[in-house]
């Protein structure tokens, strides 16, 4: 049974639609949702739990959220890019209104979360760094054993030492507590050390949805020296960049000529998939 | 629902929620149109939900383990709650008042005086305004000034009627004015009446603002 499955997800807006969105996430995978600004990482997300009205169905452990939207959503943790709730009010004020929400609360485990984020209940969350305000909601989402952790772009904004933390942290719940994992960011570097799955997203529409490791064998970086080359190789969303040309090649394409060959990041292929997506060519 | 009504007094009131219930001792203002008390209390759900929209609330609230049409229903209780302290308030001042001040002081030359009938009034008010307000409100949480507006204008015309009713109709002006021992029974029923309606538009604007909301969609989570 898979943690969280979303099928055919459509959500339409004057000028943006959500087109019909369907993918998975396995029990105790960590699987990152990736895409460009706007092209619908948050709106899946306010999909799945039900923020927003969509089409659709969406079922975490084989409970449909709209047969039994509150069991669902007691297995399910949400992070957002930080804890922007409530700024004038104190930790311990927030959690004393939060926590009776769930039987399955656990004080010991939250005090425990708190210590290690060092955090202190008498502090207002308008007194929380960016990092701290991630952590709180980390604690809180983590504290009443959500099995399904939801996280729209929780390290934006973090310094990288915070988001090195942030990624430990995931990476032993997901180890010692066997959470599953949801991870929407633009800093693909944190998927690249966590991530065993990748969503991509593209205006509105599921472009890939694999493991990180076949996403990333399927291509290759390839650098031109000139224009002529990589259209001859048929390389996608060829770019200029300092000194030359780069593309994307399937691993099975072959090239030839003066080109240098390197491994693609998610980075990489996001730009390249993206700028063929734009030329209109199908990939 | 109870804890959803439990985070609603711990996160979502403003100040003046509880201040505003103060404003029930203006009945032993003479010369005072009483009615104007019970629109503090409609200006006290305008700061709270303003408190509610600056602290994320609702997004917040969304993410909770509650059925989304469950989230109007709580904040819902909590104005219900405090409209029904400013009603019993207003009516114990009144009471007070008739019975401390002498019988010519009680009667009060710019509105109806600080009897029941004046709870009655105010039941109305608040249930017109509840009507208006809270399902624009749930519609579209984050545009609160347009539905306030519309039910403020709304209740200040309710008031106009009510002052004119009392300035030009023996029954506003001779039998529901006055001490509440006078005429009791007429008063008696007046006050039903009132919270008769305030009790059937609550009703009708919860279930509007319930199925408004479930079609609403949250941002700013």
């Amino acid at each position: 049974m898979n943690a969280l499955e979303v099928r055919n997800l459509t959500k339409t807006y004057p000028d943006f639609t959500l087109d019909k969105v369907s993918f998975c996430v396995p029990r105790g995978h960590i699987v990152g949702l990736i895409g460009r600004n706007g092209a619908g990482k948050s709106t899946t997300i306010k999909g799945i739990l039900r923020l927003i009205t969509a089409e659709g169905t969406v079922s975490v452990f084989g409970k449909d959220i709209s047969q039994d939207e509150m069991a669902v959503k007691q297995m399910i943790g949400y992070v957002g890019g930080g804890f922007r709730y409530y700024p004038m009010n104190t930790l311990i004020t927030i959690r004393k209104a939060y926590a009776p929400f769930y039987p399955t609360w656990d004080q010991s485990k939250y005090e425990k979360f708190l210590a290690q984020f060092g955090l202190s209940e008498k502090k207002k969350v308008k007194e929380l760094s960016e990092g701290m305000k991630v952590k709180f909601a980390l604690a809180l989402a983590l504290s009443h054993g959500a099995k399904l952790l939801i996280m729209d772009e929780p390290t934006s904004g973090l310094d990288p030492l915070s988001r090195e933390e942030f990624c430990d942290i995931i990476l032993q719940l997901v180890r010692e507590e066997g959470v599953s994992v949801l991870f929407s960011t633009h800093i693909t570097s944190d998927l690249m050390r966590i991530a065993d799955d990748i969503i991509y997203i593209s205006q509105g529409s599921i472009h890939a949805a694999c493991p990180l490791e076949e996403l990333l064998g399927k291509y290759r970086l390839v650098h031109f020296p000139s224009l002529a080359e990589a259209t001859a190789a048929n390389a996608i969303g060829v770019k200029s960049v300092k000194d030359g040309y780069e593309g994307l090649l399937l691993c099975d394409m072959q090239n030839s000529g003066d080109t240098v060959i390197t491994d693609a990041t998610i980075d990489n292929i996001m730009v390249h998939l993206e700028k063929a997506a734009e030329e209109g060519r199908h990939v | 629902m109870f804890d959803l009504v439990k985070k609603e007094l711990a996160l979502c009131m403003h100040p003046t929620a509880f201040i505003f219930l103060s404003f029930a001792a203006l009945v032993f203002v003479p010369y005072y149109p009483y009615e104007v008390i019970f629109f503090f209390s409609c200006l006290s759900v305008f700061f709270c939900c303003m408190m509610a929209r600056e602290n994320g609330d609702i997004a917040f609230s969304c993410t909770l383990p509650v059925k989304k049409e469950h989230i109007p229903l709580a904040k819902m209780l909590v104005v219900i709650g405090l409209q029904c302290a400013i009603l019993l308030l207003v009516g114990a001042m009144g009471a007070i008042k008739g019975a401390v001040l002498p019988a010519e002081r009680s009667v009060n030359q710019a509105g109806i005086s600080a009897n029941i009938v004046l709870v009655g009034n105010g039941a109305v008010l608040l249930g017109v305004f509840n009507l208006i307000f809270f399902p624009r409100y749930f519609k579209a949480p984050e545009k609160i000034g347009v539905p306030f507006v519309i039910g403020a204008v709304s209740v200040f015309l309710l008031i106009g009627i009510f002052i004119v009713l009392r300035q030009t109709t023996p029954l506003y002006s001779v039998v529901l004015n006055g001490l509440n021992s006078e005429y009791s029974a007429a008063k008696l029923a007046a006050l039903t009446i009132g919270l008769v309606v305030y009790t059937g538009l609550s009703v009708i604007s919860c279930n509007l603002s319930m199925k408004n909301f479930r079609k609403t969609d949250v941002y700013g989570v």
